[in-house]
């Protein structure tokens, strides 16, 4: 079996900070925070009022500038994040390369093309059977995502779609990783893409019951704070290129960043409540990938969903695995800039973890004003912290008991 | 609703669901529709929208002798009540 380094190549973002990787990152920097009152349908009677969503008219806009047609929500973000992979990574998706077009489109989902599917019930309801667009099916199907994009680019590698919740990105760029590495293809599109803001899909998530209520939004989502109360729900894509370190050097494509281990496990214990043995069998599962020890990590990129469960069980499961050197490593968690993006988080996630090793900066941890003593963890505070580590870890844990996790490197020869 | 007023609507209908590059402005009563940028699948989201839009019932069979943008819109017309 091949045994091949994979590199990062490109970056697409699509999220509420910004529907391109510089204006992503700069907001991030500047510690701005893409949570607001949701406006996509009337909230009033909703208990959780606050969330991260990507504005129409800057979508429509970007969607207009890359000549893509609109479809279901999901597949919009993942499409337009896609273009923008595509294009940093020196592949004009209008003329694909005869190299590229061997690319697999491995992505995750957590809800998938519901926006479709919701949108057939109603038209069900109003005119009967004739109401229902007779491209329902096509269009719903989780992996139209993959298959459309894969149509669009002429990418004939293998396409499908994970979905294991909010894990389903990064397990998504797991299967990738593997691929490149053991040479099943030279270059894959993969990341992930979610759109939760419907309004009876998110009627589920309010009554669920583990959802932050904050009449201040921009407040409202405290990852690892003494006064947290629950996730904020976000939306978008995050889509990476990967290919093996012989295609970029081929190619003379800008390296990003490295992809090094990947870990994964299932608790096997509950459906919404994590256990920190199997989220710490994850973590060690993805340095052993990487023949690297707890020592070789200089920052964690958490999960950090709020929710007073998480945030302590992954403080536990942290510790857990990384045992001695859990003091010295900086943890930070990105969802009080974009939300809980679910099936997109780990993506989105990754892709800032990546930039963060590249411009040697780790993102504040926005509303960590009162670290809570049950997450006993060196956490980043409310200002950018610089860094000079080589390597980071990124954490997805998910409803079902999924746990993915990644460690990613800035590239060196 | 007159046949201009409903060609002005299927040009904005097509424009949405159309596979090809088009020039909307140029197209008139005598344009195909099959040089349009339409395919099996995507004709019937054509047709989907047309029902919802116009507030109109038919069957898509009824369709088989429609060539062109004119026929279309004399066609819809008439099913107008």
């Amino acid at each position: 079996m091949n045994n091949r380094r994979v590199v990062v190549s490109g970056i697409g973002v699509v999220t509420s900070l910004g529907l391109d990787e510089t204006t992503f990152w700069q907001n991030m920097v500047a510690g701005k925070c893409g949570i607001n009152r949701i406006k996509a349908f009337d909230i009033a009677n909703y208990k959780a009022q606050n969330g991260a969503e990507v504005d129409n008219e800057q979508l429509a806009s970007v969607m207009a500038a890359r000549q893509l047609k609109a479809s279901d929500r999901t597949v919009d973000f993942a499409m337009a994040a896609s273009v923008e992979a595509l294009e940093t990574a020196g592949l004009k998706p209008a003329d694909v390369s005869p190299q590229s077009t061997e690319m697999a489109v491995i992505l995750g989902t957590g809800i998938g093309c519901n926006h479709t599917l919701l949108s057939a019930n109603e038209g069900f309801e109003a005119r009967g059977i004739k109401g229902v667009r007779p491209t329902t099916i096509p269009r719903c199907m989780a992996n139209a995502i993959s298959s459309q994009i894969s149509m669009k680019f002429k990418l004939t590698g293998p396409n499908y779609v994970v979905v294991s919740a909010c894990t389903s990105a990064t397990t998504a760029m797991g299967i990738a990783y593997r691929m490149v590495k053991d040479g099943t293809v030279d270059l894959a599109l993969t990341g992930g893409t979610d759109a939760v803001f419907e309004h009876r899909i998110y009627a589920g998530w309010n009554n669920l019951g583990v959802m932050a209520v904050n009449p201040l939004p921009e407040k409202s989502c405290r990852p690892f704070d003494r006064d947290r109360n629950g996730c904020v729900l976000g939306e978008g894509a995050g889509i990476l290129v990967i290919e093996s370190l012989e295609s970029a050097l081929r190619r003379k494509a800008r390296i990003r960043g490295e992809i090094c281990g990947f870990g994964e496990s299932s608790d096997a214990s509950h459906i919404t409540h994590p256990s920190p043995e199997g989220q710490a069998k994850a973590i060690t599962n993805a340095l052993k990938s990487a023949g690297m020890t707890p020592k070789d990590i200089g920052f964690i990129n958490a999960h950090g969903t709020a929710t007073r469960t998480n945030d302590e069980c992954e403080s536990q499961s942290i510790r857990l695995a990384m045992g001695g050197e859990t003091d010295r490593i900086p943890v930070a968690s990105n969802k009080s800039f974009f939300g809980h993006t679910l099936g997109a988080s780990g993506a989105i996630e990754t892709i800032a973890t990546i930039l963060g090793l590249e411009k040697k900066i780790v993102p504040a941890n926005l509303n960590l004003d009162n670290p809570d003593p049950a997450c006993n963890l060196n956490f980043v505070g409310n200002e950018p912290m610089p860094v000079t580590a080589k390597t980071a870890m990124k954490n997805s844990f998910g409803f079902g008991g999924n746990n993915a996790v990644l460690v990613l490197s800035r590239y060196e020869d | 609703m007159t046949q201009e007023q409903i060609i002005e609507k299927l040009r904005t209908m097509m424009r949405k669901t159309s596979q090809a590059k088009v020039d909307w402005d140029a197209v008139n009563t005598d344009s195909p529709i099959a040089s349009l940028g339409f395919d099996s699948l995507s004709i019937l989201d054509l047709v989907y929208d047309i029902q919802q839009e116009l507030g109109l019932e038919f069957e898509a069979e009824e369709l088989v002798k429609v060539k062109t943008v004119g026929q279309l819109a004399a066609f819809l017309a008439g099913k107008q009540k």
